[in-house]
């Protein structure tokens, strides 16, 4: 399991936000936006906090974090 | 090539455009010019001109992300860990010709050119996995 893992992929569909949407409203690409949701990419901190903020929740609510998990 | 985004367009032509004129380079290794290496460095430089026009052109969305330069800095720090390598063994390999094989003819008329042919090939093969790694990053886990 990776050190941090996010509930972005729930979070948008529950708002019929596309991926594309999300990425314009983030201001990253698509293809970024795919990385994060298959948790082959951990943004920075502001990008999550953008995530969080466009998805409406808190940065905890979208993005946790696992000790255990892998970097 | 919807799916890709702007820099992953870029990123393969550079790397369609590096095969295609620097292959013949390494297979007509024995016929190399200074006036060869130069006619390719100007093709390189027109073809990808030409080609990132053309990409820039066709591409809507042409923004570039944070993931975008953290893959940029791997690929160059793969390419850099390349050329390194290749200048480590190159050198490796002239001191074991000239200090233990006792065969290096320096006054061979060609052996300038010819140092110059193994330089450039040893940037180009690390400009060439420099792109492969950016590519490679794109599709894997970052």
């Amino acid at each position: 399991m990776p050190a941090i893992r996010n509930q972005v992929r729930e979070l948008r569909a529950a708002r019929n936000i596309t991926q594309q949407e999300l990425a314009d409203q983030v201001g990253v690409t698509r293809q970024t936006v795919i990385a994060i949701e298959q948790d082959k990419y951990s943004p920075s901190l502001e990008t999550a906090f953008k995530v969080a903020l466009v998805l409406g929740v808190s940065l905890e609510q979208c993005f946790q974090y696992d000790p255990k998990g892998k970097r | 090539m919807a799916s890709l985004s702007y820099r992953e367009k870029t990123l393969y032509a550079s790397l369609v455009i590096e095969l295609v004129v620097y292959l013949p380079y390494f297979f007509l290794h024995g016929q190399n010019s200074v006036g060869k290496v130069a006619g390719m460095i100007a093709a390189i430089i027109l073809l990808q001109i030409l080609a990132q026009g053309v990409i820039a052109a066709v591409t809507g969305n042409r923004i570039t992300d944070e993931r975008d330069r953290l893959i940029e800095l791997r690929g160059y720090r793969v390419g850099y860990f390349t050329f390194a390598s290749l200048m480590a063994l190159g050198l490796a390999a002239l001191w074991f010709h000239a200090s233990v094989l006792h065969n290096m003819n320096m006054e061979h008329h060609n052996l300038g050119l010819h140092f110059l042919s193994v330089f450039f090939g040893m940037l180009v093969i690390a400009d060439i996995t420099r792109t492969v790694a950016q590519l490679i990053a794109y599709r894997r886990a970052l």
